[in-house]
């Protein structure tokens, strides 16, 4: 069995070369002062300063973690029950399904973003709900797929032992179905926090830009102001609280699973 | 009871089809509009067609759109299955510490990824173009491949692929005949992922490219000054070419079913 | 409908073979003559000329390769990652930093005797004085663009850039996302210099646009202003005299203003990075787009004004494209009017400042 442990090797290799390389790169750009030739290196925590000498800069994290939360929860809420009814699909309905779900995301993202400016211009809603709209719209895809994949060859036995236990079908789902789905959930969050955290092209097209967001203020700092040292470390930053918030998710998911199982 | 259970669960999916394809509806109607506003349909005309044919930068931008994506999401499928099934078989440490790697480029902005990336190219004295290109969206498609196919592992009885050893069955019988049919389901949401992934990026492809090789989305992205509905009717034109391939590829088995059936009934 | 087929083959082989209907090819070698027969040329999003690029391709016998970027400083990071191109356009005070920066060579005026057709006011300025290193692209001014009905054109033009803090309209005003459009608005609207280091009239112009965003409270935006502008979203918003013409001529309710305490006179304009591959053939490239056919359909295209003073002439006279188009020809020898120069201090300075303005 460990053997299988090998396969991974070749892929460590992979991300030292193409994921850890580039990011302690970044890493190096976050502890120097600017415009430091790479033989005299000065090395500085003066970028962290900056960033916390100023309670704008928290402020916008902070302000961009929000969006991206609320905009998870709300996949979540909408994504689950979209996945649960198409995993009950019958056979080819499924994959046609999740094919028409994948579609629209072909379709590229500033396309659909101009879309959505245009069909909202039509309603009068706050700025605010239009980012929702376009957040949701812009990540929802991906919370359904996982949460339907992990919903999909899903041990039918224990669901019919479950009813045969005489479990009815709301304690059958909150008792198995929920918790076995639960590492797809987990798979959803991620991939739908982590990019909508640094996300600013959809706030900015739909909430006309009223509001600087993390990842706006990185871009900015990196191409218009040419400042990679201040830019790698608000990223820096960023990167460490989203980690810790991702670890807390996890351990809840483990000492969930660790209740289900006792 | 029952009846209304499966309706309910029909109309939802039917919101969130109609939720799904209201702006890809809006951007159709808009490919056809007779001028260049987005927002205002002032007639009907065909011009954005012909200028978007007519257009050979559009052009190139789709075929190396395409190329780079199939590659890419081939590839970073092998990949990502081969490290995936070898992960969840490494100690948790390690596991741990390679899905928080792994994480990285997903977290991180997309500038922050394409600087490195770009500075990575740099240092090595690599010239970006069209192999740097594809690497990049390797690299970054790979994780979305794994987190999909992870669960899968998570849910699947660890004891499976031990039988099958006990049983006699080589490893790569193990793997190909009993742990990849297991996730497959997996797998193929994160080949969709990876696709979508590479089909979609600007920023990263924007500094991994060279002179010369552009995709649809810096196509895109470059002139979203000036925004042109050449871009609607290119739009279109992938919403139908994937809306027919998906009619071939669901709709041809049915009728052979059904001729078989029929066949069947004959005999 | 066949002919989109054609069209649509067409294209589909320009990509794998190079080349669609062939007909018309010069039989020169560029090897010979240039010494290379491939151009990298890098350009603005949607800034060219339907048919330029393949007539010079033709007329040459050369193939160009083609890249288009968003901003100034996407295409420097892009450079200072190590792409070698042939031709850029970047705009005035890029280009001024490109030369302190050692990063252009001189042109080859020798072989670009179509700087003569370049329009008078778009000659000299003061990134290049002598025109050494960089042949005008486009050029235009920063205006105020206002809907007649529901802005009071007096209001306007007795305030000028103070418009947009006139309460009246709040709700109603796009402004430009970018430190350097909005200060140089504030310090236009104070009587001060754009390029100011003062670090006083720095805090005024600050405090000006603290105070802008409390009384009108505007959307603040990129290029969605000009979709915004044409179907009449808003009623105030300061854009590109390129964008202003086209809102214009698709908006009859659109006016356009330059205001009288002065404004941002630009230019984009084809240099030569020092580590271009085939300089020789980029100097003709240049040479050909300052031809009066190329300038013409590149102008009638995108809609910005010409370098070349012939098209000029033709698109703004009786019956030419952009006849009575008040925003189409830029403002000529106003002293108040002023290019951008490039200054780094500054510009940090007044991008943080900048984010503290939209996060009021």
């Amino acid at each position: 069995m460990k053997s299988f442990a090998r396969m991974l090797y070749p892929y460590l290799i992979w991300i030292a070369i193409m994921i850890l390389a580039p990011m302690l790169l970044i890493i190096l750009y976050a502890f120097t002062k600017q415009g430091n030739s790479v033989l005299t290196l000065q090395f500085t925590l003066e970028n962290f300063a900056r960033f916390f000498s100023d309670s704008i800069f928290p402020n916008v994290l902070w302000r961009s973690l929000k969006i991206a939360l609320i905009t998870t929860v709300i996949c979540i809420l909408l994504g689950y029950p979209a996945a649960y009814f198409i995993a009950k699909l019958e056979g080819n309905r499924k994959s046609i399904m999740v094919l028409l779900i994948t579609l629209p995301m072909w379709i590229n993202m500033l396309v659909r973003t101009y879309a959505w400016r245009g069909i909202l211009l039509n309603f009068p809603v706050s700025s605010e709900f239009k980012v929702f709209v376009g957040m949701v719209y812009n990540f929802i895809p991906f919370m359904i797929l996982q949460i339907y994949t992990s919903l999909t060859k899903m041990d039918q036995s224990l669901l019919t032992a479950a009813e045969d236990l005489g479990a009815n079908k709301v304690q059958t789902f909150l008792r198995v179905t929920l918790p076995l789905s639960m590492p797809g959930v987990i798979s959803g969050i991620t991939l739908v926090f982590l990019p909508a955290v640094s996300s600013f092209f959809i706030p900015k097209l739909l909430g006309g830009g009223d509001y600087v967001l993390v990842g706006n203020l990185i871009e900015n700092y990196f191409i218009s102001t040419g400042d990679w040292n201040f830019g790698s470390a608000i990223s820096l930053i960023m990167a460490v609280i989203i980690m810790i918030s991702m670890f807390i998710t996890k351990k809840v998911d483990y000492e969930n699973k660790g209740e289900t199982r006792a | 009871m029952k009846k209304l259970k499966s309706l309910f669960s029909r109309f939802y999916l039917l919101l969130v089809l109609a939720f799904f394809y209201l702006p890809i509806l809006y951007v159709v109607v808009f490919s056809f509009n007779d001028s260049k506003s987005l927002s205002k349909f002032t007639g009907f005309s065909l011009q954005w067609y012909e200028k978007m044919f007519a257009n050979r930068t559009i052009m190139e931008s789709i075929y190396y759109t395409v190329v780079i994506a199939v590659i890419a999401t081939v590839v970073s499928t092998i990949v990502g299955t081969i490290a995936a099934i070898g992960l969840s078989k490494s100690r948790r440490i390690v596991k741990e510490l390679t899905l928080q790697i792994n994480n990285l480029p997903m977290m991180n902005p997309e500038i922050v990824t394409a600087i490195g990336l770009m500075l990575l190219f740099t240092s090595l004295n690599i010239k970006t173009g069209f192999m740097t290109l594809l690497l990049a969206h390797i690299a970054f498609c790979i994780p979305y491949v794994m987190l999909s196919i992870m669960p899968k592992l998570r849910q699947m009885d660890p004891n499976l692929p031990e039988a099958a050893l006990d049983l006699g069955a080589t490893p790569w019988q193990a793997l190909t005949k009993v742990i990849v049919p297991e996730i497959m389901p997996g797998i193929v949401s994160g080949a969709l992922i990876a696709f979508t992934m590479s089909f979609d990026d600007f920023v990263i492809s924007f500094f991994t490219t060279g002179p010369g090789i552009n995709n649809i989305s810096i196509y895109v992205y470059s002139m979203y000054k000036r925004i042109n509905p050449s871009i609607n009717a290119l739009s279109t034109i992938i919403v139908v070419m994937i809306t027919v391939v998906l009619i071939l590829v669901n709709v041809i088995p049915m009728i052979k079913e059904r001729k078989l059936k029929k066949n069947e009934k004959l005999d | 409908m066949k002919n989109w087929i054609k069209l649509g083959l067409c294209g589909l082989m320009v990509v794998s073979l190079s080349g669609c209907g062939g007909s018309g090819k010069s039989d020169v070698d560029p090897q010979e003559v240039y010494g290379c027969s491939t151009l990298n040329v890098y350009n603005w999003g949607e800034y060219v000329g339907e048919n330029v690029l393949s007539n010079f391709e033709k007329q040459y016998n050369v193939k160009i390769n083609y890249s288009m970027f968003a901003s100034n400083e996407e295409m420097y990071t892009k450079l200072l990652g190590g792409s070698q191109y042939d031709v850029l356009v970047p705009s005035d005070y890029m280009i001024e930093r490109m030369i302190d920066e050692n990063m252009l060579q001189p042109l080859d005026k020798s072989m670009i005797p179509n700087l003569a057709n370049l329009a008078d006011g778009v000659k000299g300025l003061s990134y290049d004085p002598d025109n050494t290193y960089s042949a005008p692209y486009f050029w235009g001014m920063v205006g105020i663009v206002y809907n007649k009905n529901n802005v009071d054109p007096a209001d306007v033009e007795s305030q000028g850039f103070d418009v947009l803090r006139n309460e009246k309209y709040k709700g109603h005003v796009f402004v430009y996302d970018s430190e350097r459009d909005s200060f140089m608005m504030a310090f236009k609207a104070l009587g001060y210099s754009m390029n100011t280091e003062n670090e006083d009239e720095i805090q005024e112009a600050y405090q000006w646009l603290l105070d802008m965003d409390k009384k009108v409270d505007p959307s603040y935006v990129t290029d969605e202003v000009i979709d915004g502008m044409v179907t009449g979203e808003k009623d105030i918003a300061v854009v590109y005299s390129g964008d202003a013409a086209y809102i214009l001529s698709e908006n009859e309710d659109m006016a356009y203003w330059l205001p009288e305490e002065g404004t941002n006179l630009w230019s984009d304009a084809m240099v030569i990075p020092a580590n271009a591959k085939c300089p020789k053939l980029a100097n003709e490239f240049i040479n050909y787009i300052l031809t009066d056919d190329a300038s013409y359909d590149n102008s009638s295209t995108v809609g910005y004004a010409s370098s070349n003073k012939n098209v000029l002439e033709e698109m703004s006279a009786p019956g030419g494209e952009y006849d009575g188009n008040p925003a189409y020809l830029p403002r000529v020898g106003y002293a108040k009017d002023e290019v951008f120069k490039h200054n780094e201090v500054l510009k940090k300075i007044l991008a943080d400042l900048w984010i503290k303005v939209k996060n009021s």
